[in-house]
C-alpha cells in the first residue's frame, strides 16, 4: 500500500495483491466518503483505505459503522448528499445489505462496490470464492462487471467510478475472493493526473437545502410504476455508457476492455467456453495448448450484454457452448450465470450445456476443461438435464460424471 | 544444473512453478512476493489460500514465465519444479516434496546431510540443496529471519533472474541498513550453498505435466451420498475425522508451558480459558477433578492459563530446537 502513500506521477510498473490494487484506485479518484464493514476476503481493500486515510494522502472521512446494514445505509445518504462514495463487502455481507440495495437504484445514485466473491453459508461455513453475486441481488439494478486478474480489478476500480458517474447508477465490480484478492500479481499503476481527468466530479442531483424535496416518500398505486418505468428506461443506455466508459480509458491508458470479450472463436470445433472472472485466465493458459475451442468472457454481467453476445455468437457461427460456472441454484432450471445466458440466446437456439464448478474455493484446472470439451463433442440437442456438477465426489473414491 | 541463458529459453513457453514452506510469520509470502517482483517477465504469486495463524505451516506459490498466458493462469500450483523449506521443523511434519516435478530441486535451510535428509524425503528421482540459513540470519540480520536468504540458495540452483534483480527487489521493499544487510546475506547464501545433485535424477522437463489428475478433488474424503443429512458432523461418528485434535497445533508455538504441582489449587480457571482443551484433567477417587498437565502437543502458547492463572501456578520456557523459529526477537 506504500506506493499510494505519495502522488504517483508516471505509469508504474509493480507488484500487489487485489485487494490493495483496488484500494489504491479507489485512493486515486479521490473518494469523499469511504463506509465499509470488512469481511474476509475482502478486508484489505479497506485496511488499505484507512492506511492512505490516516497518512493524508486521502482526504475522506473514514467511517467505521457496526454492520454492513449500517454501510450501505451510511454510504447511500453519503452519496445522495453529494459525496463520492465507496463501499465494498462479500458473502453473508452482501446478504445483510440486501434492505439497502435497491434505494441506490432508485434515488439513481452513483455508489461504487467492491464486492470479493465468496460463498454463502450454507451447509457449512466457507470463506472461499464462489460467486455470490449471481446468486442473490442481481436483478436489483445495480451495474455489475467482473475482473480476471489483479491488473483488471485495479482499473475496475477507476472504471467503476466512471460507469458509475456517467449512468447515475450505483456499480458493483467484482473479483474472486482469495483468487484474486490475495494473489500477487504484477500491475501498472495509472498517474493521479490521469486518474483525475478521468473521473472528474461533475455536478448531479443531490439533497440540498437550497431545493428542498421528499426522497423515498411513500407513494400510491397511481405512481409507483410510472417509478419503475422510469428506471427501466434509464437503464436502457448503460451498456452503451460501459463501453463509451472502456473506450476513454483506452484512449487514456492503452488497455482496452469491452463488454465481452473473446478469443479464438474461429475455431474448428465451432464450441466454446463461456465464463467470467479469474477462471477465464485458466481457460486462456490451458488453450495454448488446446486450440480448437475458444472463448468468450463476460465482464459486464448487468445489465446483460443480450445484442453483444448474440452479435458474437452469430458472427463466429459458434454452435455449442460450454458455460463454467462458480454458482449453483437447487431449482431445477439453470445455475444463475446459465439461466441469463439461456435468456440471452434463447433466438439463436445455441446448444449449451452449464458446467457447475470450483464452489467453496474448490481449485479448478486443467482436468475440468478437458472433460467439458470432450463431454461437448457427444451433445448434439438440447434433451437432457442441461446442468451438472463437476469435480464432486460421490462417493470416496469416484468423483461424479468421470470416467478415472 | 541449468544455465541462465538454457533457463530463459525455456520459461519462453513455459512456466516454472515454485513452493515455498513456512510457518505463518517467518515471511514465506514476502519470499515469494521477491520473486515476483525480481523476475523481468510476468509472474503471480499466491499464498494457499485460507487463513494463516502466526506460527503454522503455510505454503505460497510463485509462478514465472515469460509467456504472458500461461501466467494468466490461477489454479494453485500442484507440481513445484522448486520446492524451498524455510523451516526444518517442517520436515517432520509435512511431506514437502509432495507433487516435486522428477529432476526437481528441494532447497532446505538445515544443517542436516543430503543422506539423512533424502531419507526423511524418500525420494531419490530429485536434487537437493542445503543452506545453514539460521546461521547467516543470527550472523548478519541478528535476528531469525531466513526469507531472504532462502531466495540466494534458489537463485544458485535455478537462475530464474540475477541476483542484482533480487537486489533491487529487496531495495524496493525494505528500508536503509536492513536492505543493505539482507543482500548481503543473500549474497552469502549463493555463495554458502551446498548442492547435492542426485545421480540418477532424471533432468528436469518443464513441458512435462506431472500434477496428478483431480488431485484438486481430493480422493478419499467422504463423498456427497455418504455425507450425514445437513451436512451435520456428529460427535460419535466417523464420517468425517473432526476436531482440534487431529491438528497438531502444538508446533506453532514458542512457549512451552509449564505448570507447578504443587502450586496449583485446581480451580479450573485454566481450563475453561484454554482454547485447545490442551489442560489435562483426571477425576480423582474423591470423586473431584484434578489438573494432571499440559498437552504439549496441542498448546500453540497463546498463554491464556498463564495470564489467568490466580497463583501463578503456570510458568512459559522458551522452546529449545527448530520450532523456536517462529519467535519474534
Amino acid at each position: 500500500m506504500k506506493i499510494f502513500f505519495k502522488e504517483i506521477k508516471e505509469p508504474i510498473e509493480t507488484a500487489m495483491i487485489g485487494n490493495y490494487a483496488v484500494a489504491g484506485g479507489i485512493t486515486q479518484t479521490d473518494p469523499d466518503v469511504i463506509c465499509a464493514f470488512p469481511i474476509t476476503p475482502q478486508t484489505q481493500s479497506v485496511e488499505g483505505l484507512s492506511d492512505v486515510v490516516n497518512q493524508g494522502r486521502l482526504i475522506a472521512a473514514f467511517v467505521n459503522v457496526e454492520s454492513e446494514l449500517a454501510a450501505i445505509s451510511y454510504a447511500t445518504a453519503a452519496c445522495a448528499s453529494g459525496a463520492r462514495t465507496f463501499t465494498a463487502t462479500a458473502s453473508q455481507g452482501y446478504l445483510l445489505m440486501t434492505e439497502g440495495l435497491p434505494m441506490p437504484v432508485g434515488w439513481r445514485l452513483p455508489l461504487t462496490m467492491l464486492i470479493s466473491a465468496r460463498a454463502f453459508n450454507a451447509p457449512n461455513l466457507s470463506i472461499w470464492n464462489q460467486w455470490e453475486y449471481t446468486q442473490v441481488n442481481a436483478e436489483l439494478g445495480w451495474n455489475i462487471f467482473v475482473s480476471e486478474n489483479v491488473q483488471e480489478t485495479y482499473d475496475a476500480a477507476i472504471l467503476s467510478t466512471m460507469i458509475a458517474e456517467d449512468t447515475l447508477f450505483p456499480t458493483i465490480f467484482v473479483h474472486d475472493g482469495f483468487i484474486i484478492s490475495h494473489s500477487v500479481q504484477k500491475l501498472t499503476l495509472i498517474p493521479d493526473e490521469t486518474v483525475l481527468r478521468m473521473t472528474p466530479k461533475k455536478p448531479r442531483h443531490i439533497i440540498d437545502t437550497a431545493k428542498p424535496g421528499t426522497w423515498g416518500g411513500i407513494v400510491t398505486p397511481n405512481y409507483f410504476m410510472e417509478g419503475r418505468a422510469n428506471l427501466e428506461n434509464a437503464k436502457k443506455p448503460v451498456l452503451g455508457q460501459m463501453q463509451a466508459a472502456f473506450d476513454r480509458f483506452k484512449s487514456e491508458t492503452g488497455r482496452q476492455y469491452n463488454l465481452i470479450e473473446t478469443y479464438n472463436l474461429d475455431n474448428s470445433s465451432k464450441t466454446a467456453f463461456c465464463t467470467m472472472g479469474s477462471m477465464s485466465g485458466n481457460i486462456i493458459s490451458w488453450m495454448t495448448k488446446n486450440k480448437d475451442v475458444g472463448l468468450i468472457k463476460l465482464r459486464a454481467y448487468r445489465p446483460f450484454p443480450v445484442e453483444e453476445l448474440r452479435k458474437i455468437v452469430e458472427e463466429h457461427n459458434i454452435e455449442k457452448l460450454i458455460l463454467l460456472e462458480k454458482s449453483d441454484a437447487l431449482n431445477g432450471l439453470l445455475p444463475p450465470f446459465a439461466m441469463s445466458i439461456a435468456s440471452a440466446l434463447y433466438p439463436l437456439g445455441t446448444i449449451f450445456r452449464s458446467f457447475i464448478v470450483g464452489l467453496g474455493g474448490r481449485d479448478v484446472t486443467r482436468e475440468e476443461f478437458t472433460v467439458t470439451k470432450k463431454k461437448m463433442e457427444l451433445v448434439n440437442d438440447m434433451k437432457g438435464p442441461l446442468y451438472s456438477y463437476l469435480g464432486v465426489r460421490e462417493t470416496k473414491q469416484k468423483i461424479e460424471g468421470v470416467d478415472q | 544444473m541449468l544455465t541462465k541463458e538454457e533457463l530463459q529459453n525455456t520459461l519462453k513457453d513455459n512456466c516454472i512453478n515454485l513452493r515455498f514452506h513456512a510457518r505463518g510469520g517467518q515471511g514465506g509470502v514476502t519470499a515469494s512476493n521477491l520473486c515476483v517482483e525480481a523476475f523481468h517477465g510476468f509472474g503471480v504469486c499466491q499464498p494457499k489460500f485460507g487463513a494463516e495463524r502466526m506460527g503454522s505451516p503455510t505454503e505460497s506459490y510463485v509462478r514465472l514465465s515469460l509467456n504472458d498466458d500461461l501466467v494468466r493462469n490461477n489454479e494453485q500450483v500442484y507440481a513445484p519444479h522448486v520446492v524451498s523449506v524455510l523451516d526444518p521443523s517442517l520436515l517432520g511434519e509435512i511431506d514437502v516434496a509432495a507433487g516435486l516435478a522428477p529432476g526437481g530441486w528441494l532447497i532446505v535451510n538445515t544443517t542436516i546431510d543430503q543422506v539423512s535428509l533424502q531419507e526423511v524425503i524418500g525420494r531419490n528421482d530429485i536434487n537437493i540443496a542445503t543452506i545453514d540459513a539460521l546461521n547467516i540470519a543470527m550472523e548478519i540480520l541478528g535476528r531469525n529471519i531466513t526469507n531472504t536468504i532462502i531466495l540466494g540458495a534458489i537463485l544458485r540452483v535455478m537462475p530464474m533472474f540475477t541476483v542484482d534483480a533480487l537486489k533491487d527487489a529487496v531495495m524496493a521493499r525494505f528500508k536503509g541498513s536492513l536492505a543493505g544487510k539482507n543482500i548481503e546475506a543473500i549474497k552469502r547464501a549463493y555463495d554458502d550453498t551446498c548442492i547435492y545433485e542426485t545421480l540418477d535424477a532424471p533432468k528436469l522437463d518443464f513441458s512435462k505435466d506431472t500434477k496428478i489428475p483431480w488431485q484438486q478433488i481430493s480422493l478419499g474424503l467422504p463423498g456427497y451420498k455418504e455425507l450425514d443429512k445437513a451436512g451435520v458432523w456428529y460427535c460419535d461418528e466417523t464420517v468425517i475425522e473432526m476436531g482440534s485434535k487431529l491438528v497438531n497445533t502444538g508446533s506453532w508455538g514458542e512457549w512451552d508451558m509449564i505448570w507447578d504441582k504443587e502450586t496449583c489449587t485446581d480451580c479450573a480457571q485454566c481450563w475453561f480459558i484454554c482454547p485447545d482443551f490442551a489442560i489435562l484433567r483426571e477425576k480423582n477417587d474423591d470423586g473431584l477433578w484434578h489438573m494432571v498437565g499440559i498437552d504439549q502437543g496441542h498448546c500453540k502458547s497463546c498463554q491464556n492459563c498463564l495470564e489467568t492463572c490466580p497463583v501463578k501456578a503456570i510458568t512459559k520456557q522458551l522452546k529449545q530446537g527448530p520450532a523456536s523459529c517462529a519467535a519474534p526477537q
